[in-house]
C-alpha cells in the first residue's frame, strides 16, 4: 500500500488551516477594517520567516471510511519567525473562528506559545483579538482539565521572568487573551480597531444596567490613559511597527546581554541648547524631552507609557549604541510630582530594566509627590513608597542626572544603589520644595508683614538660594557638577565603564515586572 | 496646513500672548498655562496666523481643551 490517501488528507487540512474561518468570516473581518491573524503576523516577522507549529489541530468531521469531510482548524495560529533576522515566537487568536474564543486545541496552542518561547528562550509576540471561555456547550465536549495540571497562568508568569514578550491589541480583546495581553513587558492597542474589555457591552448591561458601547467601556480612550496598555497607536501597521521597535531594544532572554547596535552619533557631540534649557525663572517649564532626544543617540528613544502617569516619561534609547531605559520627569503634567499612576508606571520601568539588566539612566525633575485629596484617594503614598522601594533593590548600573528639581520622599526612586549622580547648575534638592515650604514655615512672617506677597517670593529666593548645588558638589554629595552639554559625553563614558559588569547580572532576577 | 492646539494638562490660564489674527511664527509662544504652581508655555508648532481664539486669562481649563487653531 501507499500512505498517498493519507498523505492527500493532510494536505487538505493545511489547506484548510490557511483558509481560517472560510472566504466569508474573512470577508466580514475586512470589512470591519481589521486584518486577519495570518496577515497580522506576515506583517511583523521578516518575510517569509514563518515556520508554523500544529497546523493540524482542529477539528475533523470524517464519514464512516474515515474519509474526511470537513476540517475547522483551531482557532489559535502559532509558529517560530524571524523579526530582524532573530528569532522569535509569535502567535494569535483567530478571529474568523468563534470570534477567537479558544477551541480546545486553540487554547492549547496559546499555551504552547509560552511553553515554546520558554523552552526555546526567545522572545514571545502576542497578536491578540478574541475572547475568553463562552458558556456555550463546545462542538465536542472534552473532560475538564485535572486536578494536577500546572496553573494555566504559570508559563505567562515564568515569560515575565525569562523573555521579551510583546503583545498588540488588534481588535476585541476579552477575558483571557485580555489577561495576556497585560502580562507582558511592551503592550500597544490599535486605536482604530481595538477594544480591551473585561466583558463585553451585553454582559456589562445585563450585570450592572450600563449601556456603553464596546469602544466606550474599553477603547484607547480608557486605556491607553489608565495603564492597561503601554502605548496606543493609529492602526494595526503601526502597533506591529511598534513591537518590532521594542524587540530591537531587547536581548533574545535574561541569560543573554541586550544587542549593541551599530551608530554614526559621536559620544563626544555636545548640544548648545542644553546650557539654556532649562528656564531661569523657577516656576517655568521646559520640555524634557527636548532633553531627552538631544542627550542619547539620534533618534533612539522610543517612549512607552506616554498616555498615563504622564508626569513621569518612560522608555529605551541607546547610548553609543547599547540599550538603556530612560526615565525623566515632565514638569509640564502636574509639575512633574508622581502621582499614583506615574509611581506604577516607574515601578514596571525599573521592573522592566532589572528583568533585562539594562542599565538606567534618570534625568529628575522631581518635585515631590502629588498632594490634595484626589492623590490621597488614589493610595499615591503607597504606590511612591513601592516605586521607592523597587529603585532601591535594583542591581542594574544607574546614572542620575539632577537637570532640575530633586524633592522629598519621591526623589528616591530616582536613584539607584551605587549610581553616578551628576547635576546641572540649574539642580535645586532638598526635604520640600520652598514653595510649598515656605508659606507653612514662615506663615506668621508672611501674614505680618506689609506686602504678604513680597515676602513670600523674597523669602522662597533665599531659600532657594541654600538649594544650590554648589554646596553638595563641595561636600561630594554628588559627583559632579557639570555643564549641561557635558551630559551626553559624560553618560557615554560611564555606559563604556558599566558595560563588563552586566554579565555578572544575566540570569533571571529577584524580582521581575508585574502587570 | 493648519494645527490645532489642545491642553496636554489642565490648568489656568495665566497670560495670553496672542491676539485673534496675529501672525505667529514657529516656537513663538502662544499662551502661558499655570499649573501646580509651575508656568507651562505653548508654543505655535508651525508658522501662521492665530484662528478660532477659545481661550482667555483666567480660564480654568481641562486636558484635551482647544485653545486655539494656528493655520
Amino acid at each position: 500500500m501507499t500512505w498517498d490517501e493519507k498523505i492527500e488528507q493532510i494536505r487538505a487540512r493545511r489547506e484548510a488551516a490557511v483558509r481560517q474561518g472560510g472566504p466569508d468570516a474573512v470577508a466580514r473581518q475586512h470589512a470591519k477594517g481589521r486584518l486577519t491573524v495570518r496577515e497580522r503576523i506576515d506583517r511583523v516577522i521578516d518575510p517569509g520567516s514563518f515556520d508554523e507549529i500544529g497546523r493540524g489541530a482542529g477539528d475533523a468531521e470524517v464519514d464512516e471510511n474515515g474519509e474526511l469531510i470537513d476540517f475547522t482548524p483551531a482557532n489559535f495560529v502559532l509558529g517560530f519567525a524571524k523579526i530582524d533576522g532573530r528569532r522569535v515566537v509569535v502567535g494569535g487568536e483567530d478571529f474568523t473562528m468563534m470570534g477567537g474564543s479558544p477551541t480546545t486545541a486553540g487554547l492549547r496552542k496559546s499555551v504552547y506559545a509560552e511553553t515554546v518561547a520558554l523552552q526555546h528562550r526567545v522572545p514571545l509576540v502576542r497578536l491578540h483579538e478574541g475572547s475568553g471561555g463562552s458558556v456555550g456547550a463546545p462542538k465536542r465536549p472534552t473532560p475538564p482539565a485535572p486536578v494536577f495540571d500546572p496553573p494555566r497562568f504559570r508559563t505567562v508568569a515564568q515569560t515575565l521572568a525569562s523573555l521579551p514578550v510583546a503583545s498588540a491589541a488588534l481588535g476585541a480583546v476579552a477575558g483571557l487573551p485580555a489577561a495576556r495581553l497585560v502580562s507582558s513587558h511592551f503592550s500597544v492597542m490599535s486605536k482604530s480597531t481595538a477594544q480591551i474589555l473585561i466583558a463585553g457591552p451585553a454582559v456589562v448591561e445585563r450585570a450592572m444596567g450600563e449601556k456603553l458601547t464596546k469602544e466606550e467601556l474599553g477603547g484607547a480612550e480608557v486605556h491607553a490613559r489608565n495603564g492597561t496598555v503601554d502605548n496606543a497607536t493609529a492602526d494595526e501597521d503601526g502597533a506591529l511597527a511598534e513591537i518590532r521597535r521594542f524587540l530591537t531594544y531587547m536581548p533574545n532572554n535574561v541569560w543573554e546581554l541586550a544587542p549593541t547596535l551599530p551608530t554614526d552619533d559621536p559620544v563626544d557631540r555636545q548640544e548648545d541648547a542644553l546650557a539654556s534649557i532649562v528656564p531661569g525663572d523657577r516656576r517655568r517649564a521646559f520640555d524634557m524631552r527636548r532633553v531627552v532626544r538631544m542627550v542619547f543617540d539620534r533618534d533612539s528613544f522610543f517612549e512607552m507609557g506616554r498616555g498615563y502617569g504622564r508626569s513621569q516619561i518612560t522608555g529605551l534609547a541607546r547610548l553609543n549604541g547599547q540599550t538603556v531605559g530612560v526615565w525623566a520627569n515632565d514638569g509640564r503634567h502636574l509639575a512633574g510630582a508622581m502621582t499614583a499612576n506615574g509611581a506604577q508606571k516607574a515601578r514596571r520601568f525599573m521592573e522592566l530594566c532589572e528583568t533585562f539588566h539594562l542599565p538606567i539612566v534618570a534625568l529628575v525633575d522631581e518635585p515631590g509627590f502629588m498632594i490634595g485629596s484626589q492623590s490621597e484617594q488614589e493610595a499615591t503614598i503607597r504606590h511612591g513608597a513601592a516605586a521607592v522601594l523597587t529603585a532601591v533593590s535594583t542591581t542594574v548600573p544607574w546614572a542620575s542626572v539632577v537637570v532640575r528639581r530633586s524633592f522629598g520622599v519621591a526623589q528616591a526612586a530616582h536613584y539607584g544603589p551605587d549610581g553616578l549622580v551628576l547635576a546641572w547648575p540649574s539642580a535645586e534638592s532638598g526635604p520640600l520644595p520652598v514653595e510649598g515650604g515656605v508659606a507653612v514655615a514662615y506663615r506668621r512672617q508672611i501674614e505680618a508683614a506689609d506686602d504678604p506677597e513680597a515676602m513670600r517670593r523674597e523669602l522662597e529666593e533665599t531659600l532657594a538660594k541654600k538649594q544650590s548645588p554648589f554646596p553638595r558638589a563641595e561636600a561630594f554629595a554628588i559627583h559632579e557638577l557639570i555643564d549641561p552639554r557635558e551630559t551626553r559625553p559624560m553618560l557615554c563614558r560611564w555606559i563604556e565603564r558599566v558595560q563588563p559588569l552586566l554579565p555578572q547580572l544575566l540570569g533571571q532576577s529577584a524580582f521581575t515586572l508585574r502587570p | 496646513m493648519s494645527e490645532q492646539i489642545e491642553l496636554e494638562t489642565g490648568g489656568t490660564v495665566w497670560k495670553l500672548l496672542v491676539a485673534e489674527g496675529d501672525q505667529v511664527k514657529e516656537g513663538q509662544e502662544l499662551f502661558i498655562m499655570e499649573v501646580m504652581k509651575m508656568e507651562v508655555p505653548y508654543e505655535a508648532p508651525i508658522d501662521g496666523v492665530v484662528k478660532d481664539l477659545s481661550i482667555a486669562e483666567g480660564d480654568v481649563l481641562k486636558e484635551g481643551d482647544y485653545a486655539m487653531e494656528i493655520g
